[in-house]
């Protein structure tokens, strides 16, 4: 017998089990230790000590009616859940809860491409169904339409989206929350709401027009817990007949500031569709000096220009992009980038890769960067990238937002190197990411590992990232539960006004607190105690 | 990033044809649980490491993180690729599965069921 959540007693948490398997079937109920640490987050900050979120028990059903039977037995024993699509959302949380003691809702088995029109370019799908899922599912029916796919293939195109991740392509879709049309979700109480124009059941626009009619709710479903999305459409790019990937260099720091700007200007006239990587060469790598460098916190343009002349021409700035569309066109594009940037001094322009569609079988296997083309992989999980090195064992996104300009990314670095060389560590990679049209997320992969006493170590540094970068301007977009509360704080405006805002609406949709409790630091009444 | 170097089309195990090595695996086809219930356990196994394991463990390195990470723990002295292994047993197999081991995530039995892992077992250890 699992151990029932807190608040729920056994001889209720027994009942609730008994009729969560009449629901789903005795195969699909999940309640021995062996299979319910099947849903521990093996990239856990708190791996291993006592309050590392773990579940209490799993459900998996296979349809919307089983969703809502057990959506009824929760309310029914106010038992919390939590629902996960391919529970794959690892470095954000993976399949644990945010609160222990939850049964996790695991909706793997709803992994339907329930429709996709080549047409009107768009999908609907199911929790279930990975970026591997539609994109194979697009290849076998030879379908000339692409996803846009998150770094690891096997995560859920609603999972994805609700965490709001993003990919690579066109900006109409790499954004994936702004991509999707129309939603299914079954609400706290049971009921069963479908978004936008999906609530005229006779509208033949559902995955095609965003709004419907009166508020626009959506956008109350991501980062939340105010239901279970069950159906989701989204936008789809169609093939392009040709894509170009280039890089563009310049030697400097303080280069960086023409660089952004201009990169800026071209992504919002539509010359280059894609996202836009920044990215330092020159400060890769575990060099004594560079070290010595970042963990300073303030060495000047002088001093790094001068690190970058003893580093054989290796440019400090490299940014790449991709172009997608006629071949006359992107081969204007990129001549218009050149002529934009060709006023940095010591610039240079280089063609990395070039593509005409569709690829075969055999070129979708040489494509290098693959997210870029929509083709989904998991090749960044390589936990070793040298002869005897030790294995990587987790990490946890720290993913501060900039504003597009290049002397935020210099301040960024400058403060973050500092603080990892406090806190001993060595400085994370450096780069501006441009997912969205105004701003940059610098990524950074904070270490996790499977012992408590450097965990604590990495809690603490991660906790200085997030403070620190918010008094300076620079919030987090995401964050792994362990730190949703602290993430949420950073947004305290007015006391906390937005905070509660989410807890007004959590406390009239989910009326005894049944749905992730805890997610994004939104707690149902009950529980408000339980907030640390 | 990476890419890889296997076996078969999951069209060939529906059909039932044996258990080739040396075809690539299109990226596209290494999802889904296709060809349940079909064929022998090793056919069976096969599919499920296609569909589950190819992306991270096929024969590489490219195209296979987890075949690369491998390379570089064993220096030659095991094969980096499961499928070459003559020396995997079933302890072994479940244990990974089910627990995960530095950057791998454990897998559910909503993604590899009680069925498939023995199956998955019989495929991985055919050459003992």
């Amino acid at each position: 017998m699992p151990t029932p959540p807190p608040g729920v007693s056994e001889r209720d948490f027994a009942a609730a089990l008994r009729q969560l398997e009449e629901v789903v079937g005795r195969e699909w109920l999940f309640r021995t230790d062996e299979d319910v640490a099947l849903y521990r987050d093996g990239y856990s900050p708190l791996w291993g000590e006592a309050e590392e979120r773990k579940a209490s028990a799993a459900v998996a059903p296979s349809s919307v009616e089983q969703v809502q039977g057990i959506v009824k037995v929760a309310n029914q024993y106010k038992l919390p859940l939590y629902p996960i699509s391919t529970g794959r959302n690892l470095t954000y949380g993976g399949a644990a809860p945010a609160y222990s003691g939850s049964v996790v809702l695991d909706l793997k088995r709803m992994n339907r491409v329930l429709d996709v029109s080549e047409r009107d370019k768009t999908c609907l799908v199911e929790p279930g169904v990975s970026y591997f899922d539609l994109y194979r599912h697009l290849r076998t029916n030879k379908i000339k339409l692409w996803i846009d796919t998150a770094d690891p293939g096997w995560g859920g195109l609603i999972g994805n989206a609700l965490d709001r991740g993003g990919g690579y392509t066109g900006i109409d879709y790499r954004d994936h929350f702004d991509a999707h049309c129309g939603m299914e979700v079954v609400l706290p109480t049971g009921e069963l709401v479908r978004t936008g124009m999906g609530a005229n059941p006779q509208a033949k626009t559902w995955q095609l027009f965003k709004y419907g009619l009166g508020p626009w709710v959506d956008g109350i479903f991501s980062q939340s817990n105010f239901g279970i999305v069950t159906k989701m459409g989204f936008w789809l790019m169609e093939e392009p007949e040709a894509a170009l990937q280039v890089a563009v260099t310049v030697p400097k720091r303080r280069d960086v500031v023409p660089l952004v700007d201009a990169l800026h200007s071209l992504m919002s006239s539509h010359t280059i569709p894609s996202q836009v990587n920044v990215v330092s060469p020159l400060m890769a790598g575990n060099d004594p000096e560079l070290t010595r460098l970042r963990g300073s916190g303030g060495a000047s343009d002088a001093d790094w220009d001068r690190f970058a002349a003893t580093r054989g021409g290796t440019p400090f700035w490299a940014a790449q992009f991709v172009y997608y569309g006629p071949r006359k066109v992107i081969t204007a594009q990129w001549e218009h980038t050149k002529d934009a940037l060709g006023g940095i001094a010591g610039v240079k322009f280089a063609e990395t890769a070039s593509y005409t569609f569709p690829l075969t079988d055999e070129q979708v296997e040489a494509v290098a960067d693959k997210a870029r083309y929509g083709i989904p992989s998991l090749n960044l999980f390589s936990s070793r990238n040298a002869p005897g090195a030790q294995p990587s064992e987790g990490h946890m996104d720290f993913s501060p937002m900039i504003p597009p300009h290049g002397e935020e990314l210099i301040a960024l670095t400058d403060f973050t190197g500092k603080v990892y060389a406090d806190q001993g560590f060595t400085p994370s990679f450096v780069g501006g990411l441009m997912f969205h049209p105004r701003t940059m997320i610098c990524f950074h992969a904070v270490p996790t590992f499977r012992n408590a006493a450097d965990n604590q170590r990495t809690r603490k540094l991660f906790e200085a990232l997030v403070r620190g970068c918010a008094e300076r301007g620079w919030p987090i977009y995401r964050i792994h539960p362990v730190f949703q509360q602290l993430g949420m704080q950073m947004y305290g405006f007015n006391s906390g006004s937005l905070h509660r805002l989410h807890e007004t609406l959590k406390d009239a949709i989910d009326p005894n607190g049944i749905v992730s409790p805890g997610r994004y630091d939104i707690w149902p009444k009950r529980l408000r105690g339980s907030r640390a | 990033m990476k890419r890889t170097g296997v076996a078969v089309l999951l069209f060939a195990f529906a059909a039932g044809a044996a258990v080739a090595q040396d075809a690539p695996i299109p990226a596209w086809s290494r999802t889904k649980a296709a060809v349940e219930g079909r064929g022998t356990p090793v056919e069976r196994g096969a599919a499920v490491f296609n569909n589950w394991c190819s992306a991270c463990h096929s024969r590489g390195p490219q195209n296979a993180p987890g075949t690369s990470s491998l390379q570089f723990k064993y220096q030659g002295s095991l094969p980096a690729a499961l499928e070459d292994r003559k020396d995997l047993t079933a302890e072994q197999v479940k244990f990974y599965v089910r627990n995960g081991v530095a950057m791998m995530a454990p897998f559910r039995k909503t993604e590899v069921g009680d069925a498939d892992l023995e199956a998955l077992v019989a495929y991985l250890t055919r050459q003992r």
